[in-house]
């Protein structure tokens, strides 16, 4: 399933290139996130509770940042399984500057598998959707809240 | 002795009311999962979630210390047993070993990796949740065109190339007449993947007896004695000690003809515990582990004359087989072959069949098996030409029938239609629905905007499967008839009726045979401890081949009635009639119980006749049978939203003679709802990495009641010379009829946009893009 | 399709289901239409499952001063066949009528379709439409949300931890109100690939009053307030249902695409909006 779009970020694009690959802050973005750990450089280890409405599912996985071309663009990917299935993100964010701060482009492709996979095409688009929406949400808030309480906002 | 004869009411041909459904209709019929055995385990098996990986470790410990958990199973345990079966065969046919349980590979998702066995069957889910396993995810390909080019990942390493077989059937000279055309169509026709959906799940219940080393094994089954067989063999188990019976079976359209991992697992499992064990489906199980059918990519090439003659056909079949060879799975295209010059007088054609492995679930036979493939591309190629030609579709097809004198009519596939009066249906569904005035109506519809399809098929299909040499499970039928000394009737057949009905029509057929009541006749199948050896169900072959084997029991055992009769009455000529013999000179006559009691008693036997009444037949058929029929239907195509009505669904349906109208109806319906599922709705679909997406009924769409078009279905009837019964079987023409006739309504209604062909399911998101982009596929 | 082993209780008064949730371990069962099926395939694994079915008051309707109360656990037959709702809330029983089968329309209810939000459920639309009202409860608070802020995302709404949807409220219809509900159902689920509800109130030849809310689109169901605002500005049908959707990232499946999807909210948008008009004269 391919899926792209943009967000904005409210910091310049050095900062959101360095955001984006924070660990810390990842861990705190990526929905469900529980740990993330570093196994190599550029990746971690991620142990993931997903919960949408009724259904939740651990998921142990990897989050690797690869092909990096500082500040404008890298790859994040991110896999995990666990009991109800897998899932593969990988998506390349390219960062252009734009107005109140950095734009970030996503495109790339989600592949799911086991139960999900077979049981929810209905809702896979709106879902995965919802987690980069929340991913991103959760990422300002961060943004936000760094920058408040580092004095600069 | 009583004198009164009362000619009885004939029952053949009459609506006799289902003698099964009062069971099934109060819920006391005994369903598989509603076998309970004293100590029986359950058993749940834990599957991939992977089309293509290699299986790193399986750490059953964390599951085997669950409570309640008797054993578990991996691949290991049964890695020296043979190969799940497939019966059929073909030139250079390549035969995965298709394990029971996945060795270091798996090959589609839900491939079976262990089999928990436990005291519930809680646990045992809980148990195989509980099982570890690692996986490194391997390329797979799921789309049987891809799987034949270059460079695609290999299903089996061994075979780079992912091609099963390739098959080439030829008949005439198909280059001259390629030559001597005046026109040829070509198209790209597909039949998709779909998923047969009984109602009942499958299942498996195993019951070893270690002291007699005798095993007995419930299965919903379309073929007890074939899984008997099949079973002996693998397990080195002796037939007479193993019993398969098939308890009330809730459909199987064609994917209970095989023989599954679970029935090879079950009987391992319980011949190593000691304890019967009882393994049930779940429909999730039955989207990825039962078989399924179709899997047609066909490429048509149709050769004829500028007056409409048709000349030759060539095919070339690209069929998916998914990863692994199930029961018949690499012949079912072959029947395609078959049946590709549907009711026209081809006398060239051209087939080639390539068999590509998939990460998919095996297809294999389901409803039709091959035949819906082969009317729905012929059909389609009929209306290609018929629109090339600026021809009526209808004058067309009349055109190119043979006439009912040119039977049995050789066809260059190298059969014998046995029987057919083809313009007949034809006509009267077209004069059914009006056909002229409706091409008025869509002529004036079209000034504004109005879109109004008019569709038929005239269909063909070869049935009664059928003469031994072509049928790899052999191809006769068996019936037993006993009389018991109190005169009741005991009917014992080798068919395995599922939902058919045949405890209702052969006992028809045996109430008209021997005139007696109805009641006092009961018809046994499907436990192979019980009944002869027989095939069973499948192939529309129940009533043709198995009525036919019960047919010629009873006359056998008219004979030795008679013999009684004549002996009790003293005479030397007697008749039977009215569920009695009598003296033709005398008009004395004998009931059939005092006969029944005299054969068993013993005292005076006829000449050369010895004690009893009971006749067993075997019957091999000399020919297969060729129903056919028309369908037409009537849709309106909304032009905003692409949203098909179905205005008129007519269907005309020769089944040879009739034993049971309602039965036949019943058939014809159910059919005609499987064949709109293809048309319309439904589509297993996998993704590149071999996920079944549509592997739930939220996403699978099977029609339901609300869906179906009222069918307006009538008969025209041509018996058939090959059994004695003149039927032909109906058990599949509703669903071989039913895809091309909508279809080729659909394009019909956009063809003055220059729409020529429609691949299906004809989704509204389909339809709405060809219509906002003018015709342009 | 054998759940995961669960803890069950019935409690018989509110008070007590409030105080089993209020912790928010447990997770409510009303219809079960929804949460059932996901427990069977283990997608749901809730250790601990409270039944709304005992706890009485809960699945009234009645009307008071101009509104309908209709309790959470009414389930969707009851909406589609009560005569009060008939009479005086039709678009409501309309939109109920178009769930799923007879047998998800028994046990299904509307306290348990709304918190679930499934970003194709029908009621969405409606209660959009109709500027419906949601009160919420739990052990410490007692609040009444209107519709628009109450579907969030998909499967995200307003209710907190430990709170409970207790009831509906619709305004009853004034008089010669027109209302239609159109939907698109997929030939699977049945749920809607779009479904549009639509309200219209006429008055000097003219729309005084229009609400449509569309289901099935977006990630959760939304009022299309710029086609309302131009058809209350005598804007055409076709002016107004075009604006239907815009800006709404669509969703999309095997089924229909997102454009596709687009296109048929706005079909379905005009179609309803006659049958409402029709029926408003
Ligand atoms: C085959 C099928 C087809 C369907 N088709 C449609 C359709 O076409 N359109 C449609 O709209 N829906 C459809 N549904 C869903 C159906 O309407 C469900 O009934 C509904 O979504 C959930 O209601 P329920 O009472 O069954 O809730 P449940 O399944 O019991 O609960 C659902 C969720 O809501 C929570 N919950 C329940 N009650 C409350 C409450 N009072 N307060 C707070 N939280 C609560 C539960 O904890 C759970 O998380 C279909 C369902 C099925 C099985």
């Amino acid at each position: 399933m391919k899926i792209s779009g943009e967000y904005l970020l409210p910091v310049s694009r050095d900062d959101a290139y360095t955001i984006l690959q924070d660990p810390a802050m990842l861990a705190r973005a990526i929905p469900g996130c529980e740990t993330l750990e570093k196994i190599a450089d550029n990746e971690y280890h991620m142990k993931m509770k997903m919960v949408l409405a009724s259904m939740s599912g651990l998921f142990d996985g990897k989050v690797r940042i690869a092909d990096p071309n500082p500040v404008s663009q890298f790859r994040l990917i991110v896999d995990g399984a666990g009991k109800i299935g897998f899932m593969k993100g990988d998506g390349l964010l390219t960062l252009t500057p734009a107005d109140g701060g950095t734009n970030v482009h996503y495109d790339g492709s989600v592949e799911v598998g086991g139960t999900i996979a077979g049981v929810g095409q209905r809702l896979l688009d709106t879902t995965a959707k919802m987690l980069i929406k929340r991913f991103f949400t959760k990422l300002n808030t961060e943004v936000a809240g760094s920058a408040a309480s580092s004095g600069k906002g | 002795m009583a004198t009164t004869t009362v000619k009885p009411e004939t029952l053949v041909g009459k609506k006799v009311r289902r003698r099964e459904d009062p069971r099934l209709i109060t819920g006391t019929a005994t369903y598989l999962d509603d076998i309970k055995l004293p100590g029986m385990y359950h058993a749940c098996v834990v599957r991939s979630p992977y089309g293509a990986a290699r299986i790193k470790s399986v750490n059953i410990k964390p599951a085997l210390e669950l409570p309640g958990v008797a054993a578990i199973f991996t691949g290991d345990d049964v890695k020296d047993l043979p190969s799940v079966p497939c019966v059929a065969q073909l030139p250079g046919l390549r035969m995965p070993h298709h394990h029971m349980l996945a060795q270091d590979r798996v090959y589609f998702v839900g491939h079976p990796i262990a089999v928990v066995v436990a005291r519930d069957r809680y646990l045992a889910a809980d148990a195989a949740d509980a099982v570890e396993v690692e996986y490194e995810e391997l390329p797979a390909v799921a789309d049987p065109e891809k799987a034949l080019a270059p460079g695609s990942p290999a299903v089996h390493p061994q075979w780079p190339d992912n091609t099963a077989f390739t098959f080439h059937q030829e008949g005439g000279h198909i280059e001259e007449a390629f030559r001597e055309a005046d026109v040829i169509v070509k198209q790209r026709i597909t039949s998709q993947r779909l998923i047969p959906m009984a109602m009942e799940t499958r299942g498996v219940v195993a019951d070893w007896h270690a002291a007699e080393k005798s095993l007995t094994l419930y299965s919903s089954s379309q073929a007890p004695h074939l899984l008997r067989s099949l079973l002996a063999g693998i397990f080195g188990i002796p037939e007479n000690r193993l019993r398969v019976v098939a308890p009330e079976v809730g459909g199987g359209f064609g994917s209970k003809i095989d023989i599954y991992a679970e029935d090879m697992l079950m009987t391992f499992v319980t011949q190593r515990l000691n304890k019967p064990v009882k393994w049930v489906e779940s429909r999730r199980e039955n989207f990825l582990g039962t078989i399924h059918g179709r899997g047609h990519v066909d490429y048509y090439e149709l050769a004829a004359k500028r007056d409409g003659t048709m000349l030759g056909l060539k095919l070339k079949i690209i069929q998916d087989l998914g990863a692994y060879l199930q029961l018949l799975t690499p012949a079912i295209p072959t029947l395609s072959v078959l049946m590709m010059p549907g009711l026209y007088k081809f006398k060239h054609i051209s087939a080639d069949v390539i068999g590509a492995f998939t990460n998919c679930f095996p297809t294999d036979a389901y409803r039709g098996a091959g035949r819906p493939e082969a009317t729905h591309g012929i059909e389609r190629m009929v209306d290609i030409l018929a629109a090339e030609l600026k021809m009526d579709p209808a004058e067309l097809r009349l055109k190119n029938f043979p006439a009912p004198e040119e039977f049995p009519f050789p066809t260059a596939t190298g059969l014998a239609y046995d029987s057919g009066n083809y313009a007949l249906p034809l006509k009267t569904a077209l004069a059914e629905v009006e056909y002229d005035k409706l091409r008025e109506e869509q002529k004036q519809g079209r000034q504004t905007g109005k879109l109004l399809g008019i569709g038929m098929s005239a269909y063909g299909e070869i049935c009664a499967f059928g003469p031994s040499p072509a049928t790899p499970t052999g191809g006769w039928e068996s019936a037993t008839v006993k009389i018991e000394p109190s005169g009741k009737v005991t009917i014992l057949t080798g068919a395995s009726p599922h939902g058919q009905g045949e405890e209702t029509t052969f006992a028809q057929i045996a109430a008209d045979e021997l005139g007696v009541n109805i009641d006092d006749i009961v018809v046994y199948h499907g436990d192979t401890q019980l009944v002869q050896y027989g095939i069973g169900t499948f192939g529309s072959r129940g009533t043709a081949i198995g009525g036919a084997a019960l047919y010629y029991a009873l006359q056998e055992l008219k004979e030795k009635i008679k013999k009684f009769g004549a002996t009790l009455l003293e005479a030397n000529q007697v008749s039977l009639s009215g569920g009695a013999c009598i003296d033709e000179k005398s008009g004395k006559s004998v009931s059939f119980a005092e006969i029944a009691a005299a054969a068993y008693r013993a005292l005076k036997l006829p000449p050369n006749t010895q004690p009893g009444l009971v006749a067993t037949h075997f019957w091999e058929p000399p020919n297969f049978t060729f129903p056919f029929g028309a369908h037409v239907v009537i849709t309106e195509v909304d032009r905003e939203t692409g949203e098909i009505a179905i205005r008129r669904y007519v269907a005309v349906d020769d089944c040879g003679k009739i034993i049971n109208p309602l039965l036949v109806a019943g058939q014809v319906h159910g059919g005609v709802a499987q064949g709109l599922g293809q048309a319309l709705w439904e589509q297993a679909v996998y993704d590149d990495n071999g996920q079944l997406l549509t592997g739930e009924l939220t996403d699978y769409a099977v029609p339901r009641a609300h869906m179906m078009p009222w069918i307006e279905a009538s008969h025209t009837v041509t018996p058939s010379p090959v059994n004695p019964l003149g039927v032909k079987g109906v058990g599949e023409a509703g669903t071989i009829g039913c895809s091309p006739a909508v279809v080729n309504s659909v394009v019909d209604a956009l063809s003055h946009l220059g729409v020529r062909h429609l691949d299906m399911p004809l989704t509204p998101e389909k339809i709405w893009r060809i219509v906002q982009a003018g015709g342009q596929a | 399709m054998i759940p995961r082993e669960f803890d069950y209780e019935a409690p018989t008064s509110l008070q007590e289901t409030l105080q089993l949730i209020a912790s928010g371990e447990r997770k409510l069962l009303a219809g079960g239409m929804s949460l059932i099926p996901m427990m069977k395939l283990r997608l749901a694994t809730p250790d601990s499952l409270v039944d709304l079915g005992r706890v009485p008051g809960l699945n009234h309707i009645v009307e008071s001063s101009g509104t309908l109360q209709i309790g959470a656990t009414a389930t969707h037959h009851d909406i589609e066949t009560f005569p009060l709702i008939r009479g005086r809330c039709p678009l409501l029983a309309e939109a109920a009528s178009h769930i799923g089968d007879v047998q998800v329309r028994n046990r299904g209810t509307i306290g348990g379709s709304i918190a679930h939000a499934d970003p194709a459920a029908d009621y969405p639309a409606a209660l959009l439409a109709l500027e419906a009202q949601i009160r919420l409860v739990s052990a410490s608070s007692d609040r009444i949300v209107p519709a628009v802020e109450f579907f969030l995302d998909a499967f995200t709404t307003a209710l907190e931890p430990g709170e409970i949807v207790v009831e509906v409220l619709v305004p009853a219809e004034p008089g010669a109100e027109g209302y239609s509900y159109e939907k698109a159902p997929h030939p699977a689920s049945g749920f809607a690939i779009v479904g549009v509800a639509a309200r219209i109130q006429r008055s000097g030849g003219k729309i005084s009053l229009a609400r449509i809310g569309v289901t099935g689109l977006g990630a959760r169901a939304f009022r299309a307030m710029e086609a309302e605002r131009l058809l209350e500005s005598g804007s055409s049908l076709d002016q107004a249902v075009a604006t239907v959707g815009e800006g709404e990232d669509a969703n999309s499946d095997l089924y229909a695409s997102a454009e596709y999807r687009k296109h048929l909210a706005r079909v379905r948008a005009k179609r309803a909006l006659e049958v409402a008009l029709r029926r408003a004269s």
